[in-house]
């Protein structure tokens, strides 16, 4: 079947406004008699707070309120567990530095933020608990006394096989620890918004979200109002990676707006951002890995500790995912995983490109790279020997769906790397001569997978409605596009609005995607998980066959109007089972994308530099729908994990975030990416996707750090285990390995 | 932030206006630390005076041996001077290592000396170069070594709510002369570095005639390896003895442990790395120097 629209890299729905400056983001709107609030956050990462004065703030000219506690008519929150106090009142604990005590709404930002500084907060400081593995001791001090005797919330187990006879089968068997930490998601726009009484009297806010309809929900229930008294406009978002998963500003501008009944803006500076928001989790991780001399996968066994920071946000759901990816994209008989999420003081983690997949991809990846070593095998070759194909039995003990690409992005880019393939065997290239003597140059290569759509159980849907407009001659003249589907930047509306176009059969220019506005659209579901094209281009595909076979009637009755509303469940094609209690066997995710990289690098003997000088990303798509897009995908993924690998570092002392600036915190520049980046796009169809298609905005980070940090053990000869490997530790390592230290 | 933002037309009116405000005005050019620290609150100011609109403060050139830089002239204009490039190269590599090139292109190599600060890519290479710099107050103008400036970290003697630098100048390098710069950082742009170094050379048949060595941030102020730099002149400049004298401003280097910059013990080893690659470059480029006429 040849394609019109799917499949072409027609330009990005919203770039000319863009680039012309049109397009509206959240700071960019103001109101008529519009307030200004700011929010006074905590001062401590555990403490009570005693007293809060805000009579010298009030007393300020062009003070208009200071909400507290008592204010907020149902006091807490949380996008997966209710576990968040929306303000912190007298007698009640902080639990990071996140937490707010009040919001200051004045006539100006100057006053208000004049204002803010006046509250005066009296703490009563507790002990700061920051690492997980003594918060999850009995004894330690809790976090959250009302949920029990622990810290830790959630404990995975999986059981597959007979561990013990796996390792008894093994001839090589490789233990280590793995540390990977927190990163900032380091978004182009800081939270901003405006909060409203709209027309018809609903509380309103305008503000970035990944899932404004579930936003909803929880707004609905601090305000104790019915959900259609709530409304949410998503506008022009400047970048997510999962941030605006949770709520932010979205709920403290509705509670503005509640209160002050006139409309209320607050803008969060990238010192708020960075310092108050949720982050990466950090994972503790303890691999056993075991194969045999011909290269095979025996049995591996798992310890995983995150680091939930003082609020539950998704911490489960992550640590649910984690688990299920901990043994990667191969097939291991016999498995025994233990993952754990534990509460600390430190930053609330949550939601972050990968969804826990990234984080055990950089300990199970560097196993298979310190197994190849061991064996004295290619790390291609090994890898070839023990990847996933269609009905492969994973960790979970479920049959792998049909579309298992990751063979194939391997192959890919391998031999785009210059290895060579003879018959069973995988000869690495040669890597050419250093730019300096001080250099040496280093190949690594690193697989990857993970999982499109909601799991484990969860019905994930998306509710789309169709519109047409049918001119005098009853040809479609536009479509309309109505779901709940943020666009966060990386093109959803524009991938959507080609798949639209082309189960229509009409130009991709006659398609509209509707504005996000809770009041208008359907709940399409959250713009995570990788899973717009997949669940809602689906949702998509069948309310247009279903408005063709409509348009067929209205051209016997000359109605110019179709409207088709249509909910598509991804249980409809592969039902999804969550953890049994005992095992943990379960068929976890409805549908996987598959990625292979491999980075050269250079690395300073002396200094301990790394600079990766060529990179190839191959991600299975399934279908590109928007083959520039798929590329865009891969390049701002492996930016991220370059980052992730190389130069991010979010450090806390004790719960007091020590970096709170970009001069401060190490997000890669431009002139620090690979001079020569390669990406593959690979097609194994999905036989449940639209047009095979799968899905490809977090896989592309998984792999990089691993292949990158395998380069750099291919160059000097060490492994750096806890990331990122910084030319200091780089050092530290080589003078360890020379003796020196 | 600041109430009033004036633009002198003049250097006369520019001093006059800082002493009508007495102290509560200062001095700004291109303004990419002070608009922050501001912001910040960590300027005082009430009133701006921007010199960058006065007449005749913009230029790069060479008079009987020695190169003059004006007060408005940007690190992107130091680091593209074809003059620079080909007579102080290394002044033209630590300009360009500055911030990114939006901060190149706006920030002022005087205000990099004005901020006073130990890791100045910069005012290492003018450390180097062993420069001066003219200093204009009510008084009148005169002219002090560069490190006359410095009285510790961010603390310069020029007070900018009552004087202000006008210039700066130093010799060109010759024939037999070169320099080079060195810089180690987190990233490859938009970064303070762990640590930078500047070493000039000047050679005279197989011997070194003349070394200078600047390194920051291993003191409050840019540091000059003095002792390390004598022990190279008399000398044969091999591997050997370029790696020596690194060695030694290594040791008198003082790098302090940094939470975001690393720990003392790496600073003060790649301070060695550094020096040494930068006089090695020097000698190179040097020896290249020494057979051409210095001038094509």
């Amino acid at each position: 079947m040849s394609n019109r629209v799917v499949g072409q890299s027609v330009p990005k729905i919203d770039a000319a406004t863009k680039v012309r400056g049109q397009r509206k983001f959240p700071q960019d709107f103001n109101m008529k008699g519009q307030l200004y609030a700011k929010v006074v956050w905590s001062e401590y990462p555990h403490a009570r707070v005693l007293k809060i004065d805000v009579s010298p703030a009030e007393a300020l000219p062009g003070v208009v309120a200071i909400l507290t506690s008592k204010d907020v008519p149902v006091n807490e929150y949380g996008i997966n567990i209710v576990d968040q106090p929306v303000l912190v009142g007298e007698g009640e604990k902080v639990r990071w530095l996140g937490d707010r005590i009040a919001i200051v709404i004045g006539e100006s930002e100057k006053i208000a933020q004049e204002a803010r500084q006046l509250v005066r907060v009296e703490y009563e400081p507790l002990p700061v608990v920051s690492d997980p593995r003594e918060a999850m001791k009995p004894g330690a001090p809790l976090i959250h006394e009302e949920r029990g005797d622990s810290n830790i919330l959630k404990h995975v187990k999986i059981r597959k096989g007979d561990i013990e006879k796996g390792f008894a089968e093994a001839d090589v068997v490789i233990e280590k620890y793995y540390l990977t930490p927190h990163v900032e998601h380091a978004y182009m726009q800081p939270e901003a918004g405006v909060g409203y009484i709209d027309e018809k009297g609903r509380v309103t806010v305008i503000a970035a979200a990944q899932w404004s309809h579930d936003d909803l929900h929880q707004i609905s229930h601090m305000l104790d109002l019915p959900l259609d008294q709530v409304r949410e406009i998503v506008p022009a978002i400047g970048g997510a990676f999962g941030g605006r998963e949770d709520m932010y500003i979205q709920h403290l501008l509705a509670l503005c707006a509640y209160c002050v009944r006139r409309p209320v803006k607050m803008v969060f500076d990238r010192e708020e951002s960075i310092r108050n928001t949720g982050k990466r989790h950090p994972y503790y991780m303890k691999y056993r890995t075991g194969a045999t001399r011909d290269g095979k996968l025996t049995a591996v066994e798992i310890e995983l500790i995150s680091d939930a920071g003082g609020y539950a946000s998704t911490s489960i759901p992550v640590l649910n995912n984690a688990a299920s990816f901990a043994a990667g994209p191969y097939v291991v008989p016999h498995a025994k995983v233990d993952a754990y999420t534990v509460y600390t003081n430190n930053a609330v983690t949550m939601a972050m490109r990968g969804f826990g997949s990234t984080q055990p991809a950089f300990a199970y990846e560097m196993q298979m790279n310190k197994l190849a070593e061991a064996l004295g095998v290619d790390p291609v070759e090994l890898r070839m020997k023990n990847l996933l194909e269609d009905g492969s039995i994973a960790l979970t003990g479920n049959p792998m769906p049909k579309g298992v690409g990751i063979k194939e992005t391997l192959r890919q880019a391998a031999l785009g790397a210059g290895w060579r393939e003879e018959g069973d065997q995988w000869i690495k290239p040669d890597l050419g001569t250093p730019s300096a003597p001080y250099r040496r140059r280093g190949i690594g290569v690193a697989c990857g997978y993970k999982n499109v759509g909601y799991s484990f159980g969860f019905d994930d849907k998306s509710k789309v409605i169709v519109e047409l407009a049918l001119d005098e001659s009853g040809e479609v003249a536009r479509a309309l596009v109505k779901l709940g589907a943020s666009d966060q930047g990386m093109g959803a509306h524009t991938a959507l609005a080609q798949i639209a176009a082309e189960a229509l059969g009409i130009d991709y220019e006659k398609v509209r995607v509707a504005l996000v506005d809770t009041s208008v659209v359907p709940n399409g579901g959250s713009c995570s998980a990788s899973r717009h094209v997949y669940m809602s281009g689906n949702a998509i595909i069948r309310a247009c066959q279903e408005a063709v076979r409509k348009r067929q009637e209205a051209l016997r009755t000359g109605e110019r109007r179709v409207s088709v509303e249509y909910e598509y469940h991804g249980r409809s094609v592969r039902p999804t089972t969550p953890y049994d209690d005992e095992n943990g066997m379960c068929d976890p995710h409805i549908s996987y994308g598959y990625t292979s990289q491999i980075a050269l690098v250079e690395v300073d003997v002396e200094t301990g530099q790394t600079e990766v000088l060529k990179f190839l990303a191959a991600q299975d798509v399934g279908k590109a729908i928007n083959p520039e897009m798929v590329k865009g995908q891969a390049g701002g993924g492996v930016h991220m994990g370059l980052g992730y690998a190389l130069t991010e570092e979010f450090i806390q002392k004790e719960g007091l975030v020590k970096t709170r600036r970009f001069s401060e915190y190490h997000i890669p520049t431009v002139a620090d990416m690979p001079r020569e980046f390669i990406p593959f796009i690979v097609e194994v169809p999905d036989p449940t996707g639209p047009f095979g298609a799968k899905g490809v905005g977090e896989m592309t980070t998984l792999p990089t750090a691993p292949a990158i940090i395998s380069a750099i053990h291919d160059a000097v000869g060490v492994w750096i285990d806890n990331l990122p490997a910084t030319a200091e530790k780089v050092w530290w390592k080589m003078r360890e390995k020379a003796g020196m230290a | 932030m600041w109430d009033e933002y004036l633009f002198p037309a003049s250097l006369d009116e520019a001093l006059e206006m800082l002493e009508a405000h007495g102290g509560e005005a200062r001095i700004i050019a291109g303004g990419t630390d002070l608009v922050l620290q501001s912001q910040r609150g960590q300027c005082s100011a009430k009133v701006m005076v921007d010199i960058t609109r006065i007449p005749g403060l913009d230029y790069i050139e060479e008079r009987d041996g020695l190169i003059y830089i004006g007060a408005q002239v940007t690190h992107g204009q130091v680091a593209a001077s074809p003059l620079i490039r080909s007579r102080a190269g290394v002044l033209a590599q630590g300009c360009g290592s500055v911030g990114g090139p939006q901060i190149r292109n706006v920030g002022t190599l005087v205000g990099n000396v004005v901020n006073a600060l130990p890791a100045a890519d910069g005012a290492i290479a003018l450390f180097a170069l062993d420069a001066e710099v003219e200093v204009a107050e009510r008084a009148g103008r005169h002219w002090t070594p560069i490190a006359t400036l410095y009285a510790g970290v961010g603390l310069c003697t020029v007070d900018p709510c009552a004087a202000m630098i006008t210039q700066l100048r130093f010799r060109a390098l010759g024939k037999g002369e070169a320099g080079a710069f060195e810089r180690l950082a987190k990233r490859r742009a938009l970064v303070l570095p762990i640590l930078n170094a500047a070493a000039i050379v000047g050679l005279k048949g197989n011997k070194v005639e003349r070394a200078r060595i600047a390194i920051g941030p291993v003191a409050q102020t840019p540091f000059v390896a003095a002792e390390a730099a004598e022990a190279l002149v008399g000398r044969t400049p091999d591997e050997d003895r370029i790696s020596r004298v690194a060695q030694l401003a290594a040791q008198a280097a003082q790098p302090r442990d940094s939470l975001l910059r690393g720990s003392a013990e790496y600073r003060k080893v790649m301070a060695g790395v550094l020096v040494r690659r930068a006089l090695w470059r020097a000698v190179e480029a040097a020896s290249l120097q020494e057979g051409e006429d210095a001038n094509s």
